[in-house]
């Protein structure tokens, strides 16, 4: 067995089974710590499949980004008391597996990293794969700007739209309120963003007339004091 | 040199795992996670294609992937926290107000 075949097979059990205690986990921060691992061992198969731009995105985006606002969506929450426990207590196998599987992807991610770039630089002849630069920023940049210039840029648009839609939608009722009243927005228009009752029907309203007075009757001695 | 299909074999093992964790599991955000996994296992597959043919295409769409998955993990954490403020829970099977 060579020691690629060796990596990979150690890195895909890294995984399967942190993806197992991932949809096991009660408590969804540990759930999310071993969700990293996860990624880790997954940028890992794409160093072994010479892509390692995108196993810098991986890390970059998912351990990095996509984790942080997990963590920081369940403490703003402040949820599951049933998983206390886990959080509490993590067993010496699953410390030194975690801590252990962590610094193992991360240390082979640095190394492969640092020698593509030290080969690319030193020896640029250096055979990586089918082509040079297979799997580089610079390959994968010339394909993005080129032929997929287009789908890119539709990305960077549904990127866009998915910031001011988490913005709206995580908003909550009573500063959309004060700001639909702030801009002076119209009745119809605040009801169609939900921030209002129904819009007034015209037919509905009450006709102009004199207002309705009620009779209460003639003042009574032992029912109101007067205010003395 | 690991055969593809090994690659294949790992990708869908995490697929697998995530697509039960969809079905399986009741916290809203185990879910997402599950959902993560699932679009991991995806690019994994695309990344091992890609190397067969020597084609960078599946490079690029696989980090288009990633954007996608960005971009669905914010919007769906803002509804899991619209939702958390609306009703104090995070177990999906409350979440029937437009079932019936």
């Amino acid at each position: 067995m060579s020691g690629e075949e060796l990596i990979f097979y150690l890195f895909a059990a890294i995984a399967v089974v942190s993806a197992l205690a991932t949809v096991s986990r009660r408590n969804p921060v540990v759930a999310a710590v071993w969700l990293v691992v996860t990624f880790f061992a997954v940028a890992v198969c794409y160093l072994l499949l010479s892509a390692t731009f995108l196993a810098a995105i991986q890390i970059l985006v998912y351990a990095g980004a996509m984790m942080v606002l997990f963590v920081f969506v369940i403490m703003v929450l402040d949820v599951d008391e049933r998983g206390r426990e886990e959080h509490r207590r993590p067993t010496r196998i699953a410390r030194v597996g975690y801590y252990g599987s962590l610094l193992l992807a991360g240390g082979f991610i640095a190394w492969v990293l640092l020698g593509t770039l030290a080969r690319q630089y030193l020896n640029p002849g250096a055979d990586l794969s089918k082509t040079p630069d297979f799997g580089t920023a610079n390959a994968i940049g010339r394909e993005i700007f080129t032929d997929y210039l287009f789908a890119f840029e539709a990305i960077s648009l549904l990127l866009l739209a998915a910031v001011i839609g988490a913005v709206v939608v995580a908003r909550n009722r009573r500063d959309r309120e004060k700001d639909s009243l702030q801009t002076g927005m119209s009745h119809a228009a605040r009801h169609a963003a939900g921030v209002a009752e129904l819009p007034p029907v015209p037919g509905d309203i009450a006709p102009p007339g004199p207002t309705p007075v009620t009779d209460f009757g003639a003042p009574s001695a032992t029912g109101h004091d007067g205010g003395t | 040199m690991v055969p593809i299909t090994h690659f294949l074999y790992l990708a869908f093992a995490l697929f697998l795992i995530g697509a039960a964790g969809v079905l399986l599991r009741r916290n809203v955000l185990i879910v997402l996670m599950s959902v993560e996994l699932m679009l991991n296992a995806a690019n994994i597959a695309l990344v091992a294609f890609s190397r067969q043919w020597g084609n960078a295409d599946g490079q690029v769409l696989a980090m288009f992937t990633i954007a996608v998955a960005a971009a669905e993990a914010a919007v769906g954490l803002a509804i899991v926290v619209s939702i958390f403020r609306a009703r104090t829970g995070t177990d999906i099977d409350d979440l029937s107000l437009l079932r019936d």
